[in-house]
């Protein structure tokens, strides 16, 4: 979406907040609005706006059975009775925070200075075990309809591969149509908090290949936009947002 | 969990405690449970009427709180407010699942032919001052109550049906048998004429 057009950022974050932007619009809008402030700031207005509409629920005490599987999910606490009701499902979140792996296994092993030689030992069995059965990742970067770019970039999507220790990720273009000599794609790391992280500029021919470490860590989506040759001059995406995949790991 | 007689705790206080999850606070997560949960779920089952469901809808978004505390940002946005939305839209994301045809339900005089449409819109605000106030300032609601009143029928009447019950702008044109092309040009209409006014009222 280019949210360079404030009268778009504005409808769009207004039908958000009245709860009729749906479906993959919707879920496009949530995956861009950590990475533009302007846009944050039009949802956070219509969220004052419309705030009093909220004051007519009656309060209703949910069940104890609430707060115990609550304790039971985030903090392994153990539930003290049955629940009557139907206990939820633990629903597989959203995966924006990295998956129970490896690497979470490395802060306790540093901790445990007195077993640092079998530590090394203990860590490199894990890591040759888990590399050899851990898949790479895909991610579809789906074109983006509501860019706001030209026609032609209606179908302008990428596949993005990377590999399970998040060190490296080929990107392909598919129907990624030329740019001028002006502009260039962007490649985006797109984190569920905070400003988005350049990849670097990708060839709407050829993609492109990216070797650095941590690139899963906080990822929560991957984006291409159309920037200056150059590529952003703000650090951040200021062109269209023309394709962009959630990492589901 | 103390079963505590429903006042609704200050914006202020909300704050901190979100605030203080964010930076894992367990206790900190207990209180803002205890003080907001049963507004939460009133809001979900506006929407999600079978309890059940709407105390899954409950624990979502108390899960996210306890993830994404740091996404709130204090200094923009208040923690009620934040809060709200988040339950709001697991909610209306509850609903999708569960049906692409929600039941419509009568909530006040909102479905009556003859005018009565803004019953609804007058019931928000007409609750009765005392705690109402510290959740939020009532001079909030009375603006919002003025500006939705300039709206045309048409117009107040969709996006009540939208933010009420959750409803897509299909379902709303289901509902007032009116074409999908006239409800979004309503509810957009109607959208902008309620921030001109809302701007105005504000200076």
């Amino acid at each position: 979406m280019d949210y360079s057009r404030p009268s778009l950022a504005d409808r769009l974050a207004a039908e958000y907040v009245l709860g009729t932007l749906h479906g993959p619009a919707r879920r496009r809008f949530e995956t861009l609005l950590p990475a533009h402030p302007a846009l944050q700031q039009a949802v956070q207005h219509w969220q004052m706006r419309l705030a009093p509409l909220s004051l007519t629920a009656v309060p209703v005490q949910p069940d104890p059975a609430v707060w115990q599987a609550l304790q039971q999910r985030l903090f392994g606490l153990p539930i003290e009775r049955e629940p009557t009701r139907g206990e939820p499902l633990a629903r597989p979140a959203v995966a924006l925070a990295p998956p129970a792996s490896w690497w979470q296994w490395l802060g306790l092993w540093q901790g445990l200075s007195g077993l640092a030689l079998a530590a090394v030992v203990g860590l490199s069995l894990l890591l040759a075990q888990s590399q050899s059965v851990q898949p790479p990742v895909v991610v579809v970067l789906a074109a983006n309809p509501d860019s706001g770019a030209s026609a032609e970039m209606q179908n302008a999507s990428f596949v993005l591969s990377l590999s399970a220790d998040g060190r490296s990720l080929v990107l392909r273009p598919i129907n990624a149509p030329a740019l001028s000599a002006t502009r260039a794609f962007e490649l985006w790391a797109v984190p569920a908090n905070g400003a988005p992280r350049s990849l670097g500029l990708v060839s709407g021919q050829d993609g492109a290949t990216v070797r650095r470490s941590g690139l899963l860590q906080g990822t929560a989506a991957f984006a291409v936009s159309i920037e200056p040759a150059g590529g952003s001059p703000t650090g951040a995406p200021t062109g269209p947002i023309v394709s962009l995949g959630r990492l589901q790991i | 969990m103390a079963e505590e007689k429903h006042q609704r705790p200050s914006a202020a206080d909300l704050d901190q405690l979100l605030a203080r999850v964010s930076l894992g606070d367990r206790s900190a997560f207990s209180a803002l449970y205890t003080a907001t949960a049963p507004y939460l779920l009133g809001q979900i089952m506006r929407l999600q009427r079978n309890r059940g469901l709407a105390e899954d809808i409950l624990q979502e978004v108390f899960v996210k709180v306890w993830r994404s505390a740091g996404s709130f940002d204090a200094a923009r946005s208040q923690a009620q407010t934040w809060l709200a939305s988040v339950a709001r839209h697991n909610a209306i994301d509850s609903l999708r699942r569960q049906s692409s045809q929600p039941q419509i339900h009568s909530l006040s005089g909102i479905e009556d032919e003859d005018g009565e449409e803004l019953d609804l819109l007058q019931k928000f605000a007409a609750e009765e001052p005392g705690p109402e106030q510290q959740w939020q300032q009532s001079a909030d609601a009375e603006s919002l109550r003025r500006c939705l009143r300039v709206l045309s029928n048409e117009q107040s009447q969709a996006m009540t049906l939208a933010f009420y019950q959750g409803l897509s702008y299909s379902e709303v044109a289901e509902h007032l048998r009116q074409p999908l092309g006239t409800v979004k040009s309503w509810v957009r209409r109607g959208l902008a004429a309620l921030k001109t006014c809302l701007q105005q009222a504000t200076g």
